[in-house]
């Protein structure tokens, strides 16, 4: 038997044990092993996908009950395929905003998912920022019920609010980081305080945060980026960094002279927006899709990437395409510089890109095709034999990239992990 | 007791007050005209047996709006409030929370919808829907989605109203009689696809004055270089606005409807720069987005142009909603926002939504191509309950196509094709009755023919009258063996009838106002 039979028989095994003591009704045994069957000939060489497939992640059928969870999975994952939705990513599928806000969601906080789900705020940064904000606004609005403390009741409060951004688009490690800050802050805030003082405190110490870890964290990469560059430097970037973008206008500005190769890829085309700021301001640029990369990668000295995240083990996290950036270019012994705050940091170690994306909603939310093609010609919708897939995210292993410059230094990939130190343990 | 009233449960459904207006609807005389001393307003008419307010407001709680302020003429309101109000299973909204609220005029004397929003705009607080009490909407288009529209449009980029248009229904030639009015007209548009902007729409001023061509300014085509041109679409008069265009309402007295003469100015906001820099101030009093000003500048597909693209140049330096937000530059710590705030387009926005049947039943074509939309959408099955089942006898026939109220009485061979029964009807023996629209508690007595008619409430046919598409006012008698083809019978002319002989009765088609007579 290969390896992946063996699997499945266990998968089997363990399924029809579950069922028995759950008590879980017949059909997830039954359509279990005729499911896994159709799905293991396609797959009987490639593992890494069907383990990503039954890792844990949600279930896009919505309710499991917990105990039963892998039997819901596996439900659901079975009513995935009966309905030929993805054989991979299918467990993170993309959700709908939900018609109504459950709970009591604030208006701004429905605006800011629609703003999510359209596409129309993106990039960690961008993101964090925005839904501090948002909080601010919530929270002045915010009125402490009867027989209940602000410090008890408006983290609840706060969660239905989170849950609701959730819906409209997966959280990113930028915001739960500002969110975790923002929840202890509010606990530990004084009892005493009368109403508006301790809300005026609380917005007080949000804009403290994106003042401090954004804003002035920004600044101090810069100046530290700055200086890898230099006169006649070819900087090459990949789709679009709000730091990245920062640091090429500040050194421009300075008075060095470089030139920038902007590599960009579908769907979502971030690199058009930064080569139009780029050569607004007068930057010598040029713009290529990633598979073009391979020609002109020998002429590059130095690569600038952004990241959504970073975690212990030194793997970035970032938008689709940058690994193949990162390791293509130290394959070519071109040093990958990735800019990135410290409070992307994420405590957990991420080894893969399946376990955890995001996928892109089809349908032209990116007008990234040109208008002079007739809409229809175009393809945008899945199909009866066609899906579209679109990770927004991959993984950098942290052999591909040479230094991370954060607000606290430069650091080797491998010495991620001290960044909480370097900290005072702040994060 | 314990009441856990905080007010942040009130927080989102803060966000818009919806505002139904609703008028007399005097295209649909005589069937709105009184019975007797009581007023029959346009918005409880009946359409597939639910009164036309029925609709907007069920679509209105899908959408999860739950303020509700109702506009009405004076005398409506009792019934309008009465049916509102009341805790019958088809008509509850237990949801909504609807303010009934009058305004005095005459069916006479009708005023502009502008007027009765500036009377009543202390009342509105917030963003507003504006709808009227007889938009069907098509099924396929929620208001979820053109409040989602307007939402993410007013945060990003100013715009300050989203209306909606929907692809109109030519009704075929004949269908309907000429003098029951025709169809609206079609109203050429021009708007841009890409961005779902609204950028002009003609007004009868404009047709009066040139009506064979569609001025255009330059100004619109310089920033808009591809735009859409139709005149296919009907207006549903649904309009998502901002609070402060009800100041602007304020500043022009001179103008009397929203939708013919408002709106198409509004319009004309967004390229004019004359009239944007005089009322950029009025429509946005405060910098409700600059909150997201520095998450719009980190964010990664935000390009900082508005849209349309290209902006002329413009030589004064100090007006921020000229300047197209450069990205350049480090980002300033969030105390000094104030250079660089995106432009505001005061643009006005649109969902043009093709496929589905909609319509707007204030006139009598529309009012029967929407019963008969929803006549093909149902199919026929005889009532269970053994108290309806036993009023409708056994050997009627009633086709698949049509619809019968409870209650109604239906006699022996009695044949019923393609029409809309109102409810507690008594309808005789051997009487056919082919594509009309009975409304309430109407008795046709034995042996009567009705062919493509709309009989209004409690209207009685004697026996063997024959009515062949004619509309009757809500009370009248046809008298026994009468005979009437295309004619708007109103009590007047029947009391004038009366007088004269009692066998044919000539009468006048909608040509005096009806007058309040006792029997």
């Amino acid at each position: 038997m290969t390896k992946a039979e063996r699997r499945e028989l266990q998968e089997r095994q363990r399924a029809a044990k579950a069922t028995g003591k759950t008590a879980a009704p017949p059909p997830p045994v039954n359509a279990k092993p005729g499911a896994s069957r159709p799905s293991q000939p396609p797959t009987p060489a490639s593992p890494a996908p069907k383990r990503g497939s039954q890792a844990r992640g949600t279930a896009p059928a919505g309710a499991t009950t917990g105990k039963g969870a892998k039997d819901a999975k596996s439900v659901a994952e079975d009513a995935v395929v009966r309905s030929r939705g993805l054989r991979i990513f299918s467990h993170f599928a993309l959700q709908r905003t939900v018609a109504h806000a459950k709970g009591d969601v604030h208006p701004a906080i429905v605006h800011l998912g629609l703003m999510f789900a359209e596409f129309k705020v993106s990039g960690a940064n961008a993101r964090c920022i925005a839904t501090l904000s948002v909080f601010k606004q919530v929270i002045q609005d915010y009125t402490t019920p009867t027989h209940n403390t602000l410090t008890r009741h408006l983290n609840t409060h706060l969660s239905v609010q989170i849950s609701h951004l959730v819906s409209a688009r997966p959280m990113a490690v930028t915001m739960g980081s500002a969110i975790r800050q923002l929840k202890l802050e509010i606990s530990g805030s004084d009892i005493d305080l009368p109403e508006q003082d301790a809300k005026d405190a609380l917005c007080h110490k949000i804009d403290n945060y994106i003042r401090d870890r954004i804003i002035i964290a920004d600044q101090v990469i810069q100046e530290t980026a700055t200086k890898k560059i230099h006169d006649g430097d070819v900087i090459l970037t990949y789709a679009r960094s709000s730091v990245v973008e920062n640091v090429l206008l500040e050194a421009w500005e300075e008075g060095t002279r470089f030139s920038v190769y902007v590599v960009d890829s579908r769907p979502m085309l971030e690199g058009k927006r930064l080569l139009s700021v780029l050569v607004a301001a007068s930057i010598p640029c040029t713009y290529l899709l990633l598979p073009a990369l391979g020609s002109v990668i020998t002429e590059i000295s130095t690569v600038f990437v952004g990241a959504h995240s970073i975690h212990s083990n030194g793997a970035v996290y970032s938008r689709a395409g940058t690994a193949l950036v990162a390791m293509m270019a130290k394959q070519h012994s071109v040093p990958v510089v990735v800019c990135c705050e410290t409070y992307k940091f994420s405590e957990g170690v991420q080894l893969d890109s399946f376990t955890k994306n995001e996928l892109a909603p089809n349908g032209d939310l990116f007008s990234s095709f040109p208008l002079t093609r007739p809409r229809g010609s175009l393809t945008l919708q899945n199909q009866t034999n066609l899906e579209i897939l679109n990770p927004l995210y991959d993984l950098t292993p942290p052999s591909s990239i040479t230094a991370v410059v954060t607000e606290v230094g430069v650091i080797p990939p491998d010495s991620i992990s001290s960044i909480p130190l370097a900290l005072g343990r702040q994060v | 007791m314990d009441f856990e009233e905080s007010s942040s449960t009130k927080l989102a459904s803060r966000e818009f007050l919806a505002v139904v207006l609703a008028g007399f609807g005097n295209e649909l005389l005589p069937l709105t005209s009184d019975h007797g001393d009581e007023p029959c307003p346009k918005a409880l008419l009946p359409i597939a047996n639910r009164p036309m307010i029925d609709y907007p407001l069920t679509w209105l709680e899908q959408s999860g709006i739950t303020e509700v302020l109702l506009i009405c003429p004076t005398a409506h309101r009792s019934r309008i409030s009465h049916h509102i109000h009341s805790d019958t299973s088809s008509s509850s909204y237990p949801s909504l929370h609807v303010d009934v609220q009058t305004y005095d005029e005459t069916q006479n004397l009708t005023v502009g919808t502008c007027t009765v929003l500036k009377h009543f705009s202390h009342r509105i607080q917030q963003d507003f829907v504006l709808l009227p009490c007889d938009f069907i909407p098509p099924a396929g288009l929620t208001l979820t989605s053109l409040l989602n529209k307007y939402r993410i449009e007013s945060h990003l980029d100013g715009a300050i109203v989203t209306a909606c248009w929907y692809q109109a229904q030519r009704p075929e030639k004949g269908a309907v009689p000429e003098d029951w009015g025709s169809a609206p007209t079609a109203i050429p548009i021009v708007w841009d696809r890409q961005s779902g902007t609204l950028l002009h729409v003609d007004t009868l001023d404009d047709l009066d004055r040139n009506g064979e061509e569609l001025e255009l300014r330059m100004s619109l085509l310089s920033r808009y270089a591809r735009t859409s041109l139709s005149s296919r679409y009907q207006d549903s008069h649904v309009y998502v606005c901002k609070k402060s265009v009800l100041d602007v309402l304020h500043r022009k007295a001179e103008f009397d409807s929203f939708r013919e003469e408002f709106v198409p100015w509004l319009c004309k906001l967004h390229y004019q720069r004359t009239k944007q820099q005089k009322y950029s101030k009025t429509l946005q009093p405060s910098q409700a987005n600059v909150s997201q000003v520095l998450a719009l500048r980190h964010s990664t597909l935000y390009s900082g142009l508005t849209y349309g693209g290209h902006h002329p140049p413009d030589d004064s330096t100090d007006s921020p909603t000229h300047k197209p937000m450069p990205l350049s530059g480090p980002p300033s710590p969030i105390g000094h926002i104030d250079d660089g705030i995106p432009a505001v387009s005061l643009r006005v926005g649109l969902i043009v939504h093709e496929g589905g049947f909609a319509g707007r039943a204030n006139n009598l074509p529309t009012l029967l191509e929407l019963n008969r939309h929803f006549l093909s959408l149902t199919t026929y099955a005889l009532p269970t309950d053994p108290e309806n089942r036993s009023l409708i006898n056994v050997k009627s026939q009633i086709s698949n196509d049509s619809m019968v109220g409870t209650s109604t009485k239906v006699g022996e061979r009695t044949t019923i094709k393609r029409s809309v029964i109102g409810k507690h009807c008594v309808i005789g023996r051997s009487v056919r009755i082919v594509g009309c629209i009975l409304l309430d508690h109407c008795v046709v007595g034995d042996g009567a023919k009705l062919d493509g008619s709309i009989l209004g409430k409690n209207t009685k046919v004697g026996a063997k009258a024959e009515l062949v598409r004619c509309l009757t006012q809500a009370g009248y008698e046809v008298d026994a063996a009468g005979s009437f083809k295309h004619e708007k019978l109103e009590i007047s002319d029947w009391t004038a009838g009366r007088d004269e002989d009692a066998g044919n009765e000539e009468s006048d088609s909608g040509g005096d106002d009806e007058t309040d007579e006792e029997e």
